[in-house]
């Protein structure tokens, strides 16, 4: 590690500028102003205690959880079934379906938001969970089929081949092989999918209503009514969450690699 | 029991794997593998040798399940397995990068093929074990494979496909990524295995010599097909083909028209008149005529010992070293010619010197052209 240099004054700044708007609601939430102000006046828990005890944000708290696991589980049921056959067989349309699947990646949100806000409208599922489930679902297809696919890609058939051999039927082979072995890019997957939902904002404005509004709606809302410096708390909470969702999928791929190191290249 | 019952347990006994004229084609136009058939007896080791895209482990596969054969069959003790499922056939199998579960312990892998086959859980920790045991491993039982050596994971894949005691088993090139002392080593160890278990034993290669310790027989493997069947060292001295004499250890080619196959007389225009072993040529056939490096003499001018003797000069270009052995290499009239000598026959040897050499009739053959 000698020889390196420290890092200048100038890149500091920048560095700064980049991370500042990001970590300045985090004191904003232990202030004590009666409006968001920056810097706080003097410092407490009152908001978090607010927060805690309210349910008009308990309550866009939880829809955002139920829509974020609806989402997330929804992808997978999709995606993975669909990654195996991208990754595994060839068949006429398969380069349409790659496509398609990886659409909503290059669709501006706004563009989707407005698309689904006319289109679920005509179906009765704006301001329903059943219909954020499927626009969120529908935004974390491509994140989440190119991991897998990528996943999957790394995976030595020899290993099913192996299962099979030994007497594992092909179910038994997913089952005790493939799915173990590939865990960790499905934990990833999946947390993607999650994440994704969870800070989800412009399709959530369009079409989540009063009935399913999430947490990051809800924020929107506040700021454009009353800027409730709860929405201080929420923010910082919001970042943890994302923060720890990040290092968690961090830790998940090193162990994978980790795993897989022998599997993928025996040596 | 009656004569003709007998002839066919005997007759059975020596088709225990049978493969029947099995084709391979992924196009439905180009052969991967092309008509091979092959008699195996129970408890032979057979070994698959090759260049790679030769078909040899195309055959494997379809011997374990995971490739279908496009034509012919290929039958396990009188049943054929075609129709079967892989994990139905009860053939273990080695692979090329032992395919060990990653995320599974040593004792574990060993034990997946018991707990397939519904083995109760302490008597398969007791044989898994015993199996571990057998590969010396028995201290690793609770190693993950990504914690164990390249030689320790094969001795694990070793265990893992024997352990449910499999009428076949498969090798896929396994000593492949090990170092040379280690790959000796697990040669004699997998081929005490095979005497003490008599398994019926199929092990893939492309390195001669492995085939040539290893082996009860060999099948020489080119193109799809089957060049030779047989024992290492008729392989090595009596090769089929032009292929096999030159896939299997070095050797040297002279072109030779067939005068008398019974007699085994043929001409070069280079050397004039060669004695040979007999062959099933037909006189005035172009042949090649095979000699080993190891089977010239130097020709001092004494009369040489019993037997048909065939002459010439070699002009020496260069030679190599090799301590046990010195490969001398030369021409004789425009023709190259490999002499494997030993170093105090090599020592007076010098550049651009010609010497005598002398070889026996039975230690050259004459191969199709």
């Amino acid at each position: 590690m000698t020889g390196q240099r420290p890092i200048g004054p100038l890149t500091w700044l920048i560095l700064a500028f980049i991370a500042a708007p990001l970590l300045i609601v985090v004191p904003m939430s232990f202030s004590t102003a009666p409006s968001l102000e920056f810097p706080p006046p003097g410092w407490g828990f009152d908001y978090y205690r607010a927060f805690f005890s309210d349910p008009r944000w308990l309550q866009p708290l939880l829809n955002s959880f139920i829509i974020a696991l609806g989402a997330a589980a929804l992808t997978m049921l999709l995606v993975v079934p669909a990654s195996f056959a991208m990754v595994r067989h060839r068949f006429r349309g398969r380069a349409l379906t790659n496509l398609l699947l990886l659409l909503p990646l290059t669709a501006p949100h706004i563009v989707i938001a407005l698309g689904y806000y006319s289109y679920f409208g005509s179906l009765h599922l704006t301001q329903t969970y059943a219909g954020v489930i499927l626009a969120h679902t529908c935004l974390a297809v491509p994140m989440v089929f190119l991991t897998l696919s990528a996943a999957l890609k790394g995976f030595d058939r020899n290993l099913e081949r192996a299962g099979a051999n030994l007497g594992a039927s092909p179910l038994r082979v997913f089952r005790h092989v493939t799915f173990p072995v590939l865990r960790p890019a499905f934990v990833v997957a999946a947390l993607f999918a999650f994440v994704q939902s969870f800070d989800e904002t412009v399709v959530a404005l369009f079409i989540s209503g009063r009935d399913a509004a999430t947490l990051p709606r809800k924020i929107f809302d506040a700021m454009r009514t009353q800027a409730d410096p709860v929405v201080a708390v929420v923010s910082t909470l919001l970042l943890a969450a994302v923060i720890a969702g990040v290092i968690g999928s961090r830790a998940w791929q090193r162990r994978r690699k980790r795993m897989n190191a022998i599997a993928f290249a025996p040596q | 029991m009656t004569a003709a019952a007998d002839l066919n347990a005997e007759r059975r006994a020596a088709h225990y794997l049978d493969i029947v004229d099995v084709v391979k084609t992924y196009d439905g136009i180009r052969r991967a593998v092309d008509g091979v058939s092959l008699a195996i007896p129970k408890g032979e080791f057979v070994t698959f040798l090759g260049p790679s895209g030769s078909g040899k482990t195309t055959t494997l596969m379809m011997i374990a399940g995971f490739e279908d054969p496009s034509a012919g069959d290929i039958r396990l003790d009188g049943r054929s397995l075609v129709s079967i499922a892989p994990h139905r056939r009860n053939i273990g199998m080695v692979f090329q990068n032992y395919a060990l579960f990653p995320h599974m312990t040593a004792a574990d892998n060993v034990a997946f093929p018991l707990l397939m086959r519904g083995v109760e859980r302490t008597e398969q920790q007791r044989r898994a074990a015993a199996a571990l045991d057998t590969v010396g491993l028995a201290s690793m039982a609770n190693r993950h494979p990504r914690e164990l050596s390249g030689g320790q994971q094969q001795r694990v894949a070793l265990a893992r496909a024997l352990v449910f005691e499999p009428d076949v088993l498969l090798l896929d090139e396994p000593l492949g990524a090990l170092d040379k002392n280690l790959r000796e080593q697990m040669q004699v160890e997998i081929k005490h295995l095979h005497r003490s278990l008599g398994i019926t034993t199929i092990f893939v290669t492309h390195d001669q010599s492995e085939a040539m310790t290893m082996s009860d027989r060999i099948a020489v493997f080119n193109n799809g097909r089957i060049e030779q069947f047989a024992a290492p060292l008729e392989v090595y001295a009596r090769p089929a083909t032009q292929f096999v004499g030159g896939f299997v250890g070095d050797s040297n080619f002279l072109d030779v028209v067939v005068s008398d196959p019974l007699l085994g007389v043929a001409r070069s225009s280079v050397v004039g008149e060669l004695v040979t072993a007999p062959s099933a040529l037909t006189a005035g056939t172009a042949a090649r005529l095979m000699v080993r490096p190891e089977s010239f003499r130097i020709d001092a001018g004494s009369d040489p010992p019993e037997g048909r003797w065939n002459h010439c000069s070699v002009r020496i270009e260069g030679s190599v070293n090799y301590g046990d052995s010195v490969l001398v290499i030369g021409r004789t009239g425009d023709i190259p010619i490999r002499l494997r000598l030993s170093g105090s026959d090599a020592m007076p040897l010098r550049e651009r010197d010609t010497v005598r050499v002398r070889w026996r009739a039975e230690d050259s053959c004459l191969l199709a052209r």
